[in-house]
C-alpha cells in the first residue's frame, strides 16, 4: 500500500471476535487505522462517532444483517464505501448486495492480500467521488 | 471499430503538429486531470474485474473435462464470482463512458435470469405418497422409490421372478422427516459452521448431523403408513410376525457409473417393534463420512439425494451371493461370474471373506467353465433374536461347493434374463433360501473396466528378482507405483497421504473415502464382487484383493509396484511397468453437478462475438457472460483512447517516441505512466515510468533484428502471388489495420497495437506489486505469406511461449496468449520474451516450408530468450 494511504480508516464490522481481533491486527501494521464493531447496531453509532473511510461488513451478523447496516450507512454517508464479507452459504446474495452499491465483495476465509487490494481500490474510489463533488 | 481508431489516432496526431493548443486555467487542467484519473481508475477496476471473469471461466473449463471433483459449493462460488464481476465491467463502462452501451444492462440480466434459473431449479415432487407396495412398484418410480427399489420392482412385476415381499418408504417421506422440526436446516448449519468442503472436519459434522437425525422424531403420517404396511406384509405370511431387512434406496443409488456401492447402511433380521430406530440409522447413512466424500467426489448435490428406504421381508439363506453377466474386468468376455458363500451374501459384497466363484459360458447348455472353491471360513445367519451372527463353519464345510451345478446353470439362466430384460450386463445381489427357492434382492448396471496388459510379449522374468507377491485378485486392473500405507484402525483414515498405497486386512466399504486419495490397493481378503472392488473400478484405482498376509509382507513407507493385471506386487517402482495405465476415470461425467455446471455455463463460457469490427459487435448480441466482457473490454480500451480527443487536454494527447531518433510508435499516457507531464510532442525512453511499457522495450531493443530470414524461393513466391491478391499487404495503401503502432500506458498498465511487416499483434499487461491482479495478453495475427505459412509462424510462435509458461490457443489464424497471476519480477520476464519475439518474428511466415530453417530460427530464438532471461536474472 502506498505511502500516501496510510491512515486510511477502516471500519471491521463482524461477530466473530477471532476474526476481528486478527484482521484488525494485520490491518493495523499496514498502517490502517481500524475500529472494530461486533454488530450492526454498534457500527451505525460509530459512523458518526469515527466517520471511516471503508467499511469491510460481515453479511451474516445476528440482529441486524449486513444488507440491512450497508443501506443505513450510506443514508449517513453515501460517499463511504463497504466491502461485504460473505460465507460460502450466501455467495449468492453478492450480486445483489452490489446492485444495491456495494463496492466489492469477498468470499470467508479471506486472503489478507486480496483485503487489502480491495480496500485500496475502494479508498481511491472515495477520495475520487469526494473530489468531483 | 478499428477504422474509426485509425481516424482517432490521426486526429490525436495531427493535433499534437499543430502549434501550441491554448494555455487552459489551472481549475480546469485540475478539472481535467481529475476526469482522466477517475476514468482511468474504472478501466482499471474494469481490467481486474476481466481478469477475474476470464480466470474463473478457465476454473469452469476445467472442471468440465470431469477429471476433478468439485461441489455444488464451486458452482455457486464460480457463478457468483463471473456475475459480479460481469456486473462491475459494466458498471465501470458506465463510468468510462457514461449512457452509450445502455443495452448491456438489459444482456446481463436476461443472462443472469437463465442461469439463476437453472441454479433454481427443484425436481417436481408432486406424487406425496409415503409409503408403496413393492408389487406395484416399477423402474420408472426412480424419483419416488430410489432405483434401487425401482430396479427390484421391475423383477419383481416385470419379469416375474421371485422377490421377497416389501415396500418402499418413499422420497416423499424423507423430505417430510427432514422438513420437520427443521431437522433439515439444522444440517444445513452444521455444514456450513463447518467451512469449505476442503476444510472441514468430515468426521466431526458426519457424527453432529447423524446424532440429530437420531434423536428425532418419526412424524406421524410416517409411522401410520409405514405400521399399515406392515399389517398387509403380516397377512400375507399368514399373519405371523416378519423379519425385516432395511435398505437404502437413495437417489443416485444402483445408477449407471454411480454405484455408491456400499456407502450407505442397510440392516438385516429387524423386529418391526425396532424398525424405526433402524429406519432412521439408515436414512443417517446419507451423511456418513464416506457417503458424504463419494458424494463430493461423485458430484451429487445434497439436496438432490433423498433417502428412500427399501423394506422386504427376510430371507435367512442358505447361501447367497452376487453374480456378474459379463466379466468386469474384461468386456470382450461374456461369461456369467457368480460368486458365492454359504448364508447370507453379506460376506461377499462386504469383502470381508473368500467366496466360491463359478464361470459359465453363454451356450446352450450353460457350460460351467470354472469351479474356484475358497475355503469359507465363516458365514452370515439370521440371529435368534434380531440382527446377524458370523459363524464359524465347521464339519468340512467351509470347502465344500456352496452351489450345485443345477444352481449355477439356474441362476446363470435367470441372470441372462435379467440382462436381457435391462439390456446391459448386470450386478445382481441374490439369496438361496432353505427351501431351495432363489430369491432377488438387488439388480444394477454392472460397471466393466479393460485391462492394461499390452498385447504385444514382455519380458516380465528380468523384474522377478524384485517380486513380493503374488497370486492375488484383480479387483481393478491397471499398474501404479507408491508408497505403502497399511490401515487397520479408522483413525488412521486421517493420516493417510495422498497418493499413497492403501493396505488394508480386509475389504471393507468403511475404506472406500480413501480411495479417491489412494494409488492403489491391495487387501488381504475379499474378491472382486465386494463394494471395496466396485469403487476402485469406479475410480480407476489398481486393486489387489486376496493377497496372503499384505499387512506383514509390507512396512509404512516401502515403495512398491501393485500389478493387479498380474497379480503381483513388486519391491520400488518398475517404471517400465507403470506405464500400463487406465485412462484417468472421468468421475465427475455425467452427475448432476457436473451436469448443472455443464448447462449453466451454456450461459457464461461461449464466444459469440469474435469480430469487433462486425455489425453483430453490439450490446443486445452478446448471449453470454462471455460475450460481454469481450465486447466491455474492446470498447473499453477504445473509449480510452477516445476521451483524449474529446477534451483538447495536451498533457492527455500522444506522442511520439524518440529513441536515438523519433520512431513509429506512438504513446497515449492514460494516468500515471510518464514520470513527469511532458509538453512536447516526443517522449524519451527515460520519462516513462510504465513498468510493463519498459519491460516489453527492454525485450524489444536487446538484440539487433537479423535482417529478413533466409529465404527460399517457394516461400518468396508465396509472399509475391498474396501481395498481388490482397490489397492490405500492399504497402501504400490504406489498410484496416492501424499503420502505427501506439501505446496507451500507466505506471502499471500497457497496452500495444502493432503492425511490424504484414502481421499485427496486440499487447496488453497490467504488471504491479499486486500478484493476483497480474497479467498479460497476446494477440498475433496475419502475415504476408500464403494462409499455411502463416499459419506456421503462429504455431511457431504458439511453441515458443508455452515453453515459457503462456497458455495459447489458436483460432482460424489468431493466436492468442495468455499469462496471470505471477509476480512482478517474473510478468517483467515474460514481457522482454514479447517485446523480443515482436520484432524477431518478423518475416518468419517466408520460411515456414522449410523445416531446416524452421529448427534454425527455433533454436535461435530459444537460445536468444535465454540470455534475456539469464540477463534479467542478474539485474535482479
Amino acid at each position: 500500500m502506498e505511502k500516501k494511504q496510510r491512515g486510511v480508516k477502516i471500519l471491521l464490522v463482524d461477530d466473530e471476535e477471532i476474526f476481528l481481533e486478527a484482521t484488525a491486527r494485520q490491518l493495523g501494521v499496514r498502517g490502517f487505522k481500524v475500529t472494530t464493531a461486533d454488530s450492526g447496531e454498534a457500527a451505525l453509532l460509530l459512523m458518526h462517532d469515527t466517520p471511516p473511510d471503508v467499511v469491510v461488513l460481515d453479511q451474516q451478523m445476528p440482529g441486524m444483517s449486513g444488507s440491512e447496516t450497508f443501506v443505513e450507512m450510506k443514508r449517513i454517508n453515501p460517499l463511504v464505501e463497504v466491502i461485504i464479507l460473505t460465507g460460502n452459504t450466501s455467495v449468492d446474495n453478492a450480486l445483489e448486495l452490489l446492485k444495491m452499491g456495494t463496492f466489492d465483495y469477498l468470499m470467508k476465509p479471506i486472503n489478507i492480500d486480496d483485503l487489502l487490494y480491495k480496500i485500496e481500490d475502494a479508498y481511491t474510489r472515495k477520495m475520487l467521488n469526494e473530489k468531483q463533488q | 471499430m478499428l477504422k474509426e481508431l485509425v481516424a482517432l489516432t490521426r486526429k490525436i496526431f495531427s493535433r499534437d503538429q499543430e502549434p501550441d493548443t491554448p494555455e487552459l486555467e489551472f481549475a480546469e487542467v485540475e478539472r481535467l486531470r481529475l476526469a482522466f484519473k477517475s476514468r482511468y481508475h474504472s478501466f482499471k477496476l474494469l481490467l481486474t474485474a476481466n481478469g477475474r471473469v476470464l480466470e474463473a471461466m478457465a476454473d469452469m473449463e476445467r472442471a468440465l473435462q470431469g477429471n476433478e471433483s468439485f461441489s455444488m459449493s464451486f458452482v455457486h462460488t464460480g457463478c457468483t464470482s463471473i456475475s459480479v464481476n460481469v456486473y462491475r465491467m459494466i458498471a465501470d463502462m458506465e463510468n468510462i463512458a457514461p449512457g452509450k452501451y445502455s443495452g448491456l444492462r438489459e444482456s446481463f440480466l436476461i443472462i443472469q435470469r437463465q442461469i439463476d434459473a437453472l441454479l433454481g431449479q427443484k425436481k417436481d415432487k408432486t406424487d406425496k405418497r409415503l409409503v408403496i407396495p413393492l408389487e406395484t412398484i416399477t423402474s420408472e418410480m426412480t424419483e419416488l422409490a430410489g432405483g434401487k427399489m425401482a430396479n427390484l420392482g421391475d423383477v419383481k412385476n416385470r419379469l416375474h421372478m421371485n422377490v421377497p415381499s416389501g415396500f418402499v418408504i418413499t422420497a416423499a417421506a424423507h423430505d417430510l422427516f427432514m422438513s420437520t422440526d427443521g431437522l433439515q436446516k439444522e444440517v444445513d448449519r452444521i455444514f456450513q459452521v463447518a467451512g469449505s468442503d476442503e476444510d472441514r472436519n468430515l468426521d466431526l459434522v458426519s457424527s453432529q448431523i447423524r446424532q440429530k437425525m437420531m434423536v428425532a422424531n418419526i412424524p406421524e403420517p410416517i409411522r401410520l403408513a409405514v405400521e399399515e404396511a406392515y399389517v398387509h406384509m403380516k397377512e400375507q405370511n399368514g399373519g405371523q410376525d416378519v423379519r425385516l431387512a432395511v435398505r437404502s434406496s437413495a437417489h443416485g443409488e444402483d445408477a449407471k457409473n454411480s454405484s455408491f456401492a456400499g456407502q450407505y447402511r442397510s440392516e438385516l433380521n429387524v423386529a418391526f417393534p425396532q424398525f424405526f430406530y433402524y429406519y432412521k440409522q439408515v436414512m443417517a447413512s446419507k451423511y456418513s463420512a464416506q457417503a458424504i466424500t463419494y458424494k463430493l467426489n461423485r458430484g451429487f448435490r445434497d439436496e438432490d439425494i433423498a433417502m428412500c428406504v427399501g423394506v422386504l421381508a427376510m430371507v435367512d439363506a442358505a447361501c447367497g451371493g452376487v453374480i456378474y453377466t459379463r466379466n468386469p474386468l474384461d468386456s470382450k468376455d461374456d461369461s456369467i461370474y457368480i460368486n458365492s458363500t454359504w448364508g447370507l451374501p453379506k460376506t461377499v459384497v462386504d469383502g470381508n471373506d473368500l467366496c466360491d466363484l463359478f464361470v459359465v459360458q453363454r451356450d446352450n447348455d450353460l457350460t460351467i467353465l470354472r469351479r474356484d472353491i475358497r475355503d469359507k471360513g465363516y458365514r452370515f445367519v439370521c440371529g435368534g433374536d434380531e440382527g446377524c451372527m458370523r459363524t464359524e463353519i465347521l464339519g468340512g464345510e467351509n470347502i465344500l461347493p456352496s452351489l450345485t451345478d443345477a444352481q449355477i446353470q439356474q441362476l446363470a439362466d435367470l441372470a441372462i434374463q435379467i440382462e436381457q430384460y435391462y439390456e446391459g450386463p448386470q450386478d445382481i445381489e441374490w439369496a438361496i433360501a432353505n427351501d431351495g427357492k432363489i430369491y432377488f434382492l438387488q439388480s444394477r448396471p454392472l460397471q466393466q473396466v479393460e485391462s492394461v496388459m499390452p498385447s504385444i510379449d514382455f519380458d516380465l522374468q528380468q523384474y522377478d528378482s524384485l517380486l513380493l507377491t503374488e497370486g492375488g485378485t484383480n479387483a481393478s486392473p491397471g499398474v501404479t507405483s507408491g508408497i505403502v500405507f497399511k490401515v487397520s484402525k479408522k483413525v488412521d483414515i486421517l493420516q493417510f497421504p495422498e497418493g499413497a498405497i492403501l493396505v488394508v486386512e480386509q475389504a471393507l466399504p468403511t475404506w472406500a473415502p480413501l480411495v479417491a486419495r489412494a494409488a492403489a490397493l491391495i487387501t488381504e481378503q475379499g474378491g472382486f464382487a465386494g463394494h471395496l472392488a466396485n469403487v476402485a473400478r469406479e475410480f480407476g484405482i489398481p486393486a489387489l484383493f486376496g493377497v496372503k498376509g499384505a499387512m506383514t509382507l509390507v512396512n509404512n513407507g516401502d515403495v512398491v509396484t501393485v500389478a493387479a493385471d498380474l497379480g503381483r506386487v513388486y519391491r520400488g517402482c518398475i517404471e517400465p511397468l507403470t506405464h500400463w495405465k487406465r485412462p484417468d476415470a472421468k468421475l465427475m461425467l455425467g452427475s448432476p453437478v457436473y451436469e448443472t455446471l455443464r448447462t449453466v455455463s451454456r450461459h457464461i463460457i461461449p464466444l459469440h462475438l469474435l469480430d469487433p469490427e462486425s455489425r453483430d459487435f453490439t450490446p443486445e448480441k452478446c448471449l453470454t457472460f462471455h460475450d460481454i466482457t469481450r465486447f466491455v473490454h474492446e470498447k473499453s480500451v477504445h473509449e480510452m483512447f477516445r476521451f483524449g480527443i474529446d477534451h483538447s487536454f495536451s498533457e492527455r494527447s500522444s506522442k511520439q517516441l524518440h529513441y536515438k531518433v523519433p520512431m513509429n510508435w506512438w504513446i497515449l499516457n492514460l494516468d500515471d505512466g510518464l514520470i513527469n507531464e511532458i509538453k512536447g510532442k516526443y517522449v524519451k525512453l527515460e520519462d516513462i515510468a510504465s513498468v510493463p511499457m519498459l519491460a516489453f522495450w527492454d525485450g524489444f531493443a536487446a538484440i539487433p533484428w537479423d535482417g529478413p530470414p533466409m529465404m527460399d524461393s517457394k516461400g518468396m513466391t508465396s509472399i509475391m502471388f498474396r501481395s498481388t491478391m490482397n490489397p492490405d499487404l500492399v504497402p501504400g495503401i490504406r489498410t484496416k489495420y492501424a499503420d502505427r503502432n501506439y501505446f496507451m500506458i500507466s505506471k502499471d498498465f500497457c497496452t500495444l497495437s502493432s503492425r511490424l511487416g504484414y502481421h499485427f499483434s496486440t499487447m496488453e499487461a497490467l504488471v504491479s506489486e499486486r500478484s493476483g491482479e497480474n497479467y498479460l495478453g497476446f494477440k498475433f495475427k496475419g502475415g504476408a505469406a500464403d494462409f499455411e505459412r502463416c499459419m506456421g509462424r503462429i504455431n511457431f510462435i504458439k511453441e515458443i511461449l508455452e515453453k515459457y509458461g503462456f497458455r495459447a490457443s489458436v483460432n482460424a489464424d489468431n493466436l492468442d496468449a495468455r499469462l496471470e497471476g505471477r509476480d512482478m519480477q517474473f510478468m517483467k520476464s515474460r514481457l522482454n520474451i514479447l517485446g523480443y519475439l515482436t520484432l524477431h518474428t518478423r518475416q518468419l511466415d517466408m520460411i515456414m516450408g522449410n523445416q531446416p530453417l524452421i529448427n534454425y530460427y527455433m533454436a535461435k530464438l530459444t537460445k536468444d530468450i535465454d540470455s534475456l532471461l539469464e540477463k534479467a536474472k542478474r539485474d535482479q
